[in-house]
């Protein structure tokens, strides 16, 4: 009798649409997150203040100071190539350490006695750079800004003393320039169809269980399957909605720009269906025995950062301590995070996500399979 | 002639809390009421016959059907409504029906036709498209006991249908229910702890406590299974111990019981035996507050019975 499993479903996206609080909330919190955390971790450094020692006075040093100023960074985003430093001009290397434990700079960049006489006799010279590395990012960006203006100069200085060949590196950037908010953008879906997952899923159903409508269910001659199967059509039919409606507006607002090709979006799609699947009979099997609707609100928040941060959705699974990358294996949300990154960006084919694809899959029949299980027929 | 519901020892268990004590009990195809305090067991007994609670021990057939090998036999043919409301406020009046109908899988236009008949048999035909929330209790109330007849059940099981509602609306529901019952000819089990409701809508009642039935016959059968004439309520200032003592040893007293702040006396003749109650009372040394001269009810029947109040 597929009637009844089709009116459990239709039941619950019917006041899904009545609801528009529970979908825009699923929308507008991971879009949010998206704005937010995107343009926060986004951005290039810029302007941080850097002290300039000088002891000496010549041409190269000249130079090499015009080439500090003028060092663009671009390291994350094409859009704002600007000098991730200032330099300031400190007198003495006492005063500018001093300014460094104060935090009023950033860095040292410390232009020895000597420098343009080794420099003219064709000596080695080290530039000392002093780097306040509790703050990382910043550090790695200026750092490696004075050690491509060293090699810059170099260079010049072998050009023109050597008169000969010019060597000129040509870096190409195999993908168009991602930004970091676009890195971000599949965790972000992947959360719109958690959310969707708790509070339409699993909250509805602790709720109807409070309230008696699964009770009501019982008494009519409705099999356990049917139920199940209602209750994860509905929820699929509510995650995808609400997952598109977070992809579109992504790309409208955020400016995110996915490839367009047929079988990329219908991969994609296809994707966000398999996570919504696979997450909506997560929450469902929990559900099921949570008697208390408090419980699952306050518990199901910490299932959720877990499986965002750990899937690799806001920083690189390389960049994790070992036991993060062993939670992130298990984690259904880092396959799909990967899988819509290569069909996002790389316009990768079927051939490059089988694998995230499989994992999901199997995930998506375990959950199904314990939801029936933990679902009971009577009260 | 075949029973709607038969129960043969009938008993749950929960933890070392006994809800339902080994129960047998018949009903035919009649107006049905189980009557007790809370707590007493008629939810569960209810749980168990609409096939959502397993018996501990025991079973019971419902509409022909076993409830434990044949489940869902028994869903088929009945119709539920629980305590608590289980309406989807943010959809109309029709939805709400649509849905259960579907869940019953009664086919498309059988179930259209339905559903505006009882919309109409409950005055709720013009308001059938709104969403459920802007309902008063009592409509709410209406639309949940039709919902449940959708499928056209054999037997229809109600419990506490009126609680919670105003006077009026009580009444209005259960003007409905009786025609429900008259115009339909469906068996309907109804647990309730309202006397009134009991005595007025029910053809048979039982009266359950500490699952168990204490009693089972007509409203007017158990009325007479109580000794007796009419009650007299009375109540206290003050009682000194030998005034009720004397009271005990009248003849015109059948049974006298102490309750909160005063006596409830079953007498013989009331308007004789009242102004023979004030003069004992009086004589030593008592002092009365209140005494009032009342029929027989069912909550005396109860009190007979278990020794105790319905209202408490």
């Amino acid at each position: 009798m597929r009637m009844g499993a089709l009116a459990i479903c239709e039941r619950d996206v019917r006041k899904f649409i009545k609801q528009p609080a529970v979908m825009l909330a699923s929308i507008i919190g991971p879009l949010l997150t998206l704005i937010l955390l995107g343009s926060a971790y986004g951005g290039a450094i810029t302007h941080a203040p850097v002290a300039v020692v000088r002891e000496s006075y010549g041409p190269f040093s000249s130079k090499f100071i015009d080439i500090l100023r003028n060092e663009q960074s671009c390291a994350y985003g094409g859009i704002n190539c600007q000098n991730s430093f200032q330099l300031h001009d400190v007198a003495v290397i006492d005063r500018a350490q001093d300014m460094l434990r104060e935090g009023l700079v950033k860095g040292i960049i410390h232009i020895p006695l000597g420098f343009d006489r080794s420099l003219g006799d064709k000596l080695n010279v080290i530039v000392t750079v002093s780097l306040d590395n509790t703050d990382p990012l910043s550090a790695a960006s200026i750092g490696s800004e004075v050690v491509q203006a060293a090699q810059q100069l170099s260079s010049q200085i072998q050009i023109s003393t050597a008169n000969g060949s010019i060597i000129t590196a040509d870096l190409e950037d195999y993908y168009r320039n991602v930004l970091y908010n676009e890195f971000m953008a599949p965790g972000t879906f992947v959360q719109s169809i958690m959310f969707v997952s708790i509070i339409a899923g699993g909250v509805q159903i602790v709720v109807d269980k409070e309230r008696g409508i699964i009770e009501g269910y019982l008494v009519t001659p409705l099999k356990k399957y049917e139920i199940i199967i209602g209750v994860l059509l509905s929820g699929v039919i509510k995650a995808l909605f609400t997952s598109i409606a977070t992809f579109v507006l992504a790309i409208i607002i955020v400016g995110i720009r996915p490839s367009v090709d047929i079988l990329g979006i219908t991969l994609t799609m296809f994707t966000l269906f398999l996570t919504s699947l696979g997450l909506i009979a997560m929450m469902t099997a929990y559900a099921v025995r949570t008697t208390s609707a408090d419980v699952y609100r306050v518990s199901s928040f910490p299932i959720n950062l877990t499986l965002y941060y750990t899937s690799g959705a806001v920083y690189p699974l390389e960049g994790f301590p070992t036991w993060m990358k062993d939670i992130a294996i298990v984690n259904p949300e880092t396959y799909s995070v990967d899988a819509l990154r290569l069909l996002m960006y790389k316009g990768a084919g079927f051939q490059a996500v089988t694998g995230d694809f499989a994992f999901l899959a199997g995930f998506t029949v375990l959950m199904v399979g314990l939801a029936t299980f933990a679902f009971r027929r009577s009260l | 002639m075949d029973l709607a519901v038969q129960t043969f020892g009938i008993t749950k268990t929960f933890d070392d809390f006994t809800a339902v004590d080994h129960l047998d009990l018949e009903i035919s195809h009649e107006v049905f009421g189980l009557l007790g305090p809370n707590g007493a067991g008629k939810t569960t007994l209810q749980r168990m016959l609409v096939t959502v609670l397993t018996p501990t021990e025991g079973t019971a057939t419902v509409a022909g059907a076993d409830i434990l090998r044949e489940a869902n036999k028994v869903r088929e043919r009945i119709g539920v409504v629980t305590q608590a409301s289980t309406l989807d406020l943010e959809l109309t009046a029709l939805e709400n029906m649509n849905l259960y109908g579907k869940y019953y899988g009664v086919p498309r236009k059988k179930r259209q036709e339905k559903i505006r008949e009882l919309l109409e048999v409950v005055g709720l035909a013009d308001r059938a498209k709104i969403p459920v929330a802007g309902y008063s209790g009592g409509m709410k109330r209406r639309l949940e006991i039709i919902r449940a007849l959708v499928h056209e059940p054999e037997v229809l099981f109600l419990d506490e249908p009126t609680t919670g509602l105003d006077p009026q609306a009580r009444a209005a529901v259960l003007d409905y229910v009786k025609k429900i019952h008259e115009e339909h000819g469906i068996t309907l089990v109804i647990t309730t702890h309202y006397l009134d409701e009991a005595e007025n809508l029910c053809d048979r009642l039982a009266i359950i406590d500490r699952g168990k039935i204490v009693a089972l016959g007509s409203p007017t059968e158990l009325k007479r299974k109580v000794s007796g004439g009419d009650i007299v309520e009375a109540d206290f200032l003050t009682l000194p111990d030998d005034a009720w003592k004397a009271l005990e040893r009248t003849d015109f007293v059948l049974e006298i019981k102490k309750r909160d702040g005063g006596l409830t006396i079953v007498v013989k003749n009331g308007a004789e035996a009242v102004p023979k109650i004030v003069e004992l009372v009086d004589s030593k040394g008592g002092k009365l507050r209140t005494i009032t001269l009342r029929e027989l009810t069912l909550d005396d029947v109860f009190f007979t019975f278990t020794g105790r109040s319905l209202r408490e």
